[in-house]
């Protein structure tokens, strides 16, 4: 992988929607998003070797609230004869939140998605109805 | 691997992995949208054109139409994944609907918390900064987290129970 500076969260956001964005424009295509601790680039956060040696649970209970690490990237696609399939290159965004922002973050990180997945099925209530329409209809043949 | 059944339940275990594994577990969320494929368009077509042909079968009862309808529209899906590659172990979970996406980031920014090693009780104090989407699962959730592990075997059917207690 390219290394790459961790986006703001700002940045972040913006970044986020446009690759939903472009997923809904192409009409198909995969977006990823994970989620880690990060616990390591954190100078004077590392265990000392030592401290591992003492107590092997020592990441249960950290001293200090730790950042986290979220990532965003879709699928490279290559092009194939037969196919309409053009090249893409991997996107990949990342950003790092910090434990007092991470409330803040993820209130935004829904509205994002939700904005973002528009491909799932909405709450459909006609459908509902038609149902009950078609089931009295058939109750009213029968009889 | 397989799939949990309810997002509570893969809310639940996915929270008891990061407090045994805070620090290698890690959760991916993938959204895909796919074109249905060729073949199972042409497949769709053959049935309905074999339908046609062969009309109004009086001892059979009539099925629904509409269910078949949306074959050729490109097909969504959320899935969450919980892994941790030192114990191997994997919980996913998956959605097609959009009405369960804000619930689900929630359970997210609530595993979050696990991560960054913050505590749980001030999860009350998120409640306000949450706001609307979140709200109203973080009840059952709440009751969830404090509940025994035992309770988690009762599954969705014990789902509006609890919310009915609290």
């Amino acid at each position: 992988m390219v290394a790459r500076d961790h986006l703001s969260n700002d940045e972040f956001f913006t970044q986020l929607g446009n690759l939903f964005e472009y997923n809904r424009k192409k009409g198909h295509g995969t977006v990823y998003l994970t989620q880690k601790r990060l616990a390591f680039e954190t100078e004077g956060q590392a265990p000392s070797s030592d401290k591992v040696a003492d107590d092997p649970l020592w990441d249960t209970h950290p001293e200090k609230p730790l950042p986290i690490l979220i990532r965003a990237n879709n699928n490279k696609s290559t092009p194939r004869a037969g196919t309409d399939r053009e090249k893409i290159d991997k996107i990949a965004l990342s950003t790092i939140v910090q434990p007092d922002q991470l409330d803040a973050f993820f209130v935004r990180y829904a509205e994002a998605c939700k904005a973002g997945m528009s491909g799932l099925k909405k709450r459909d209530r006609r459908g509902k109805k038609d149902k009950k329409k078609k089931k009295k209809g058939a109750t009213e043949t029968k009889g | 691997m397989p799939y949990l059944e309810t997002s509570a339940e893969w809310y639940e275990q996915s929270s008891l992995l990061l407090k045994a594994r805070p620090t290698t577990t890690h959760v991916t969320s993938k959204y895909t949208v796919l074109k249905p494929n060729a073949r199972k368009i042409k497949k769709h077509q053959k049935y309905l054109e074999k339908r046609a042909a062969r009309p109004a079968d009086p001892s059979r009862p009539q099925p629904s139409e509409p269910t078949l309808d949306n074959v050729e529209e490109p097909k969504a899906t959320f899935v969450l994944k919980t892994y941790d590659p030192d114990s191997g172990t994997c919980l996913q979970y998956q959605t097609t609907k959009a009405a369960e996406v804000g619930r689900l980031i929630g359970s997210l920014g609530r595993l979050g918390r696990h991560m960054a090693a913050l505590p749980e009780a001030m999860e009350d104090l998120s409640v306000p900064a949450d706001g609307m989407g979140v709200s109203t699962p973080k009840v059952e959730e709440d009751v969830k987290v404090g509940g025994a592990p035992a309770e988690q075997k009762a599954g969705g059917g014990g789902k509006k129970k609890k919310k009915g207690k609290k």
